[in-house]
């Protein structure tokens, strides 16, 4: 630097935030420019926590893969597995039972839930509030109780096969989901009037962090990211996938593209869930929960294709390059994380320190799902 | 029947007073928060309302490493996350211990496989350990049982009742 | 904005040279497909499209006029044909329409112009395409390594790499 650019007006400094920080939501590391409290340039470092995920697709086979997949975006694993599992069947060319598509959209849906609980426990942890997390997580217990009795783990899900799911829900279970259903839309107005309408919550995310449609499209942002920003993608109506076209739901759109924006559009849609997974329980069909003839050992025909479905935090995609033997020949995983955190350098430039934390936070970030 | 632990012995011996503060240190262990993967959201969970780990002194997780106890190390340590793991090891006042939750931290769990590039294979490669528990992730009763088990290292004696199972 | 209304203008571009063949190397006989249009449902994409490599920028820059958005960019690594492929995802927000575009390189000196400039998110999409194939994005401003650690000299995702 010149001696001119020195004086003590413009001195800048470089503060490194991680990769042990706790409101970095796992280990990511950013190497802040700052000028007193300000950001000038927020330069992310990632790969701590990169996994070699795309690696092990290749040396193993397709179904000793599927452990991996709850191993990603661990807080929403069910879509990682939908989409690893969506992917195969379409190069396969396996057809799924109905009641199993039933049951992977009532499964997927009672996840999403989950996850926007657990997001929004840390979110008000990063601005400063630690209540939510505990009620947050008591509803989120519920939710992994009743997943834990049908697929046997509390967190990272392996639970889709190809063709099907593993095993079926019970009567236990739809009970369970009910009442569920009905304490969490009783406890709304509590979250609402505890969390929305707090004046020093709103002071902290009401226009803190504009993200403009236009730089969500520059830079591949999807899900809550995107809606809040004012454009209505979601995959699950754009590209629809499973059996989703046969409830009625609702997407959730904001136009303020500020933080409170997407915070907003992730109560909704937890809201929206709660009424898909009614919607699905009460038609859920009868019949088997697998495909009849799926080989043990598969091997997809020659070729490759793309399998998205709608995670928690976005556009979950899944590329397969197939060469015809057990092993996938490449398996690319399109992480959602990857894409909304690319534009955090971008949109935090300018901005004070605790809100570009709060601008993180709303970008719900999973760093595993980000290093895969 | 409680079994006596042999606890390790130190330079200064204060006989009595060495008693009350292993009593002072195991039942208010400050762990510093290092969640690296998922293992880190069962931890959350332990310290959240139904599992709740102040009950055993261990709520308040630090962020710091200078004001913590023992490190909970949870989740895979990858190679280019090990210089700062080493560091934050190193910044952390005697007495600590270190806690490896997960197959991850004890020896690389599931990415674990030959001709890997990118995990270090069990955090014991990197520093000593002194208790391990197992599971991917491990439950949060698993959590609790290992810190039980470290105060137990640290008191010499386990004062809490073992959980048969039924 | 439909994909197929986009075929004509990526045929001029694709037609401007086939990826010229590697010696020694000997390619497929067929003639390379390069625009085919497809149901989404069969392979997740509405528009295929193979392009020479010097052309992929003038492909970004036709999907960025029609308002599409970048989705992902990856590399298949084809020992056998000594090549690498670059795939590029794109996505159409408002219609659910996607396009893939494809290139092929030489594996021996994998070089390729960066759309860093056009979408933003290429920025780390061409990072990672580089940490795990060695592929070089001319022209690209920050090409250090995004998923391994920064003295990486290894290219993990290559066939022929070993531990």
């Amino acid at each position: 630097m010149s001696i001119e650019a020195q004086s003590i007006l413009n001195e800048t400094f470089v503060l490194n935030l991680g990769p042990q920080h706790p409101a970095t939501h796992g280990v990511l590391r950013v190497k802040l420019t700052m000028d007193g409290e300000y950001i000038m340039d927020a330069d992310p470092v990632i790969g701590y926590g990169h996994r070699m995920h795309e690696k092990m697709g290749e040396n193993r086979s397709y179904a000793k893969f599927l452990p991996n997949t709850g191993r990603m975006d661990y807080i929403a694993a069910l879509f990682n597995g939908h989409g690893y599992v969506g992917a195969v069947e379409r190069l396969a060319g396996i057809t799924v039972p109905e009641r199993a598509e039933y049951i992977r959209v009532i499964t997927s849906e009672l996840n999403r839930i989950s996850s926007h609980l657990l997001w929004l426990g840390a979110f008000l942890v990063d601005l400063g509030g630690f209540t939510p997390l505990l009620y947050c997580f008591d509803d989120r217990e519920q939710i992994l109780d009743l997943l834990e009795s049908v697929t046997g783990s509390r967190l990272t899900f392996c639970y889709y096969r190809f063709g099907g799911v593993s095993s079926d829900i019970d009567e236990n279970f739809a009970a369970g989901t009910r009442t569920f259903i009905s304490r969490l839309r009783s406890r709304m107005p509590m979250y609402d009037g505890f969390v929305t309408k707090n004046i020093i919550f709103r002071k902290r995310v009401e226009g803190i962090g504009p993200i403009s449609a236009e730089v969500c499209r520059k830079y591949g942002a999807t899900g809550p990211v995107i809606r809040g920003s004012g454009v209505a993608y979601d995959v699950r109506k754009s590209e629809p996938y499973s059996v989703y076209p046969k409830f009625n739901f609702d997407i959730p759109v904001y136009h303020e593209c500020d933080s409170m924006a997407r915070y907003k559009v992730r109560i909704e849609e937890m809201v929206q869930s709660m009424r898909i997974i009614e919607q699905a329980l009460d038609t859920l069909p009868l019949g088997p929960v697998m495909a009849e003839k799926v080989p043990r050992t598969l091997k997809p025909a020659k070729g490759d294709c793309y399998y998205n479905v709608e995670s928690a935090r976005g556009s979950f995609g899944v590329r397969l390059v197939s060469d015809g033997s057990e092993n996938a020949y490449r398996l690319k995983l399109r992480s959602p994380c990857f894409s909304n955190m690319s534009l955090f350098r971008e949109c935090s430039a300018g901005m004070l320190l605790p809100d570009a934390l709060a601008l993180m936070g709303s970008l719900d970030l999973v760093i595993p799902d980000m290093d895969r | 029947m409680e079994k006596q632990v042999e606890v390790p012995p130190g330079l200064i011996h204060f006989a009595m007073l060495d008693d009350v503060l292993n009593l002072a240190r195991a039942n208010s262990l400050w762990p510093m928060t290092f969640g690296l993967a998922c293992c880190a959201i069962e931890m959350m969970a332990t310290g959240a309302s139904r599992f709740d780990m102040s009950r055993f002194g261990c709520e308040v997780f630090r962020p710091s490493p200078r004001q913590s106890d023992f490190m909970i190390v949870c989740g895979t340590i990858s190679r280019k996350m090990a210089p700062a793991v080493i560091t934050l090891y190193d910044q952390m006042p005697e007495p600590k211990w270190v806690l490896a939750m997960g197959n991850c931290a004890i020896s690389g769990g599931p990415f674990k496989f030959p001709g890997q590039y990118g995990i270090v294979e069990g955090v014991d490669q990197l520093f000593p350990v002194d208790v391990y528990v197992p599971g991917c992730p491990p439950r949060p009763e698993a959590l609790i049982e290992g810190i039980l088990k470290l105060e137990e290292k640290i008191r010499g004696k386990r004062c809490y009742p073992i959980v048969e199972a039924q | 904005m439909k994909a197929f209304l986009l075929k004509s203008k990526f045929e001029v571009i694709a037609l401007q040279g086939i990826p010229a063949p590697v010696a020694g190397v000997e390619t497929a006989t067929a003639p390379l497909p390069l625009v085919i249009e497809m149901e989404h449902a069969a392979r997740g994409t509405n528009l295929d499209v193979t392009v020479p490599a010097e052309r992929v920028v003038d492909a970004a820059k036709i999907l960025d006029d029609a308002k599409f958005m970048i989705e992902a960019i990856t590399g298949v690594d084809w020992l056998a044909d000594r090549q690498l492929e670059v795939v590029y995802d794109f996505t159409h927000a408002a219609s659910g329409e996607r396009v893939t575009v494809r290139t092929r390189i030489s594996r021996d000196q994998p070089k390729l112009p960066t759309i860093s400039h056009i979408y933003g998110g290429a920025n780390w999409h061409e990072r990672e395409t580089h940490d795990f194939f060695g592929i070089i994005f001319t022209g690209h401003p920050q090409l250090i390594p995004l998923l391994l650690p920064e003295d990486a000299r290894f290219h993990p995702l290559r066939k022929d790499f070993t531990a």
